[in-house]
């Protein structure tokens, strides 16, 4: 009987501490997130990176639309199938991005994510993903600009030869 | 004969160890008592050969049975080791591992409530006292199914109920009474077991597990880019999230069962040529396939 009670105890205090688990902003974005949604990944404007966590089988899609004269990120948006922390970190990543040049958001850690979210170490490979879909997401922009710019280029010299 | 079919189990498992001890110290014995071991051989009625009369002669010297011949006697040899006697007991656990070091561990454990020697290759409750042994980690989860260590497990291997079997030897309800030792050790165990059957009926697991032993260890914090995988499981995911009716749930569900199973397949015949690379690349995919079919069940 007394087992039982103090079973019972133990089980409420464990419900009261689960919430606890998660810091209150990991809590908060992956309630409310921030910039979901997507982009046509077909816009040359628009930078994709998707990425995926073979450990536990998460997918994140993060894109970023760029102004072409600027090199600013204006706006961002993602996708993520995984866990709390994955969402938050990804809803983070994009909220960090907008407004940022390309070679800034580079610099972005996901010690930095990690750190803002409180993450525990045992979800610190959730804000990696989330580096490293801004990594992609960029890298996604810059060679879909370098392969225009190439068809650009070698639109005139057609012209040219035609001439 | 009759004092000798009434003797109690403990006492004739004891014997057997004494058994064990007269082998290893067989060559001290052996010519003084030569003569005697001629004089059994002609009054045995069962002769297979001369390795068998050697055990009847060791079990004649012990100073517990007084009547060696019994019918008693002979019965618990033949269970604990087979017709041919002494050698085929050894060629029975040299053969069970390759390695012998360990081999020769396994031989020598004993329970920690009678001191009975085990009798079983994984060692997990006493035959004799029934009591439940420490967790021997050492023990493969395969060991405790009595599987051989390959990915492919036949349907006729029964798992279920070999895991069964061992609940109805290990739950911890069945030692709540003893002592605290002992209902720790059947903790432990059954959870051991638990663990076991979840592991190893799961194909996904079961891979990852089996890598494991092999010395591969699959990384997890490593993040890979295989777009076209990506963008397949985004689209799978995207998929099941816009689901809105059951039917539709099915069949991404049988498709992932359809994609684990090639996938298995591939991982078998990756690990059978010890191409552990590809044995890793099968289990990102399954784990990613795994993972949706765990969405899909949620929602179901």
């Amino acid at each position: 009987m007394l087992r039982q009670l103090a079973s019972k105890r133990l089980i409420t205090q464990r419900i009261q501490i689960l919430p606890r688990f998660y810091h209150e902003k990991v809590i908060d974005h992956f309630n409310n997130p921030r910039n979901v949604g997507s982009f046509d990944k077909n816009d040359p404007a628009v930078g994709t990176g998707l990425v995926g966590a073979p450990a536990c089988g998460d997918v994140m899609k993060l894109q970023i639309k760029v102004d072409d004269t600027t090199g600013e990120i204006v706006d961002a948006r993602f996708k993520t199938f995984g866990c709390g922390s994955a969402i938050a970190s990804s809803s983070v990543a994009t909220e960090w991005v907008k407004g940022k040049q390309m070679e800034e958001v580079m610099t972005i850690k996901n010690t930095e994510i990690a750190k803002h979210l409180s993450l525990p170490p045992v979800k610190l490979h959730c804000s990696m993903l989330a580096e490293d879909a801004i990594k992609a997401a960029v890298k996604d922009y810059k060679t879909k600009r370098a392969k225009s710019n190439v068809d650009s280029e070698a639109e005139p010299a057609v012209k040219a030869a035609q001439a | 004969m009759s004092k000798a079919l009434l003797m109690p189990l403990t006492p004739s498992t004891k014997s057997q160890n004494k058994t064990k001890k007269m082998l290893k110290a067989k060559k001290k014995l052996w010519s003084p008592l030569s003569e005697r071991l001629l004089q059994t051989r002609t009054l045995s009625s069962t002769i297979c050969g001369f390795l068998q009369n050697q055990q009847q002669y060791l079990s004649n010297s012990q100073p517990h049975s007084l009547f060696p011949f019994s019918p008693y006697n002979n019965n618990k040899k033949s269970q604990t080791s087979s017709s041919s006697g002494f050698s085929s007991h050894f060629l029975n656990f040299s053969g069970k591992s390759f390695c012998s070091a360990q081999s020769s561990e396994k031989i020598n454990l004993r329970c920690w409530n009678c001191n009975a020697e085990s009798q079983n290759a994984p060692f997990l409750v006493c035959e004799s006292c029934t009591t439940i042994q420490p967790v021997d980690h050492s023990v493969d989860y395969f060991q405790l199914f009595d599987l051989e260590n390959k990915y492919e497990i036949e349907e006729d291997h029964n798992l279920q109920v070999k895991y069964q079997n061992w609940q109805k030897k290990l739950h911890p309800d069945l030692v709540h009474s003893k002592p605290e030792k002992e209902r720790e050790f059947a903790a432990e165990q059954s959870a051991r077991v638990i663990d076991a059957y979840r592991t190893l009926n799961n194909p996904l697991s079961r891979a990852i597990y089996i890598l494991k032993l092999e010395g591969v260890n699959v990384n997890e914090e490593e993040t890979v880019s295989e777009p076209e995988l990506l963008a397949e499981i985004m689209e799978i995911r995207e998929a099941v999230e816009e689901a809105t009716d059951y039917q539709a749930l099915k069949e991404i569900q049988s498709l992932m069962q359809e994609k684990l199973q090639d996938w298995s397949i591939s991982f078998a015949s990756a690990l059978r040529g010890h191409k552990f690379e590809e044995a890793k690349n099968c289990i990102r995919r399954m784990t990613y396939y795994d993972r949706v079919n765990e969405e899909i069940v949620k929602r179901l």
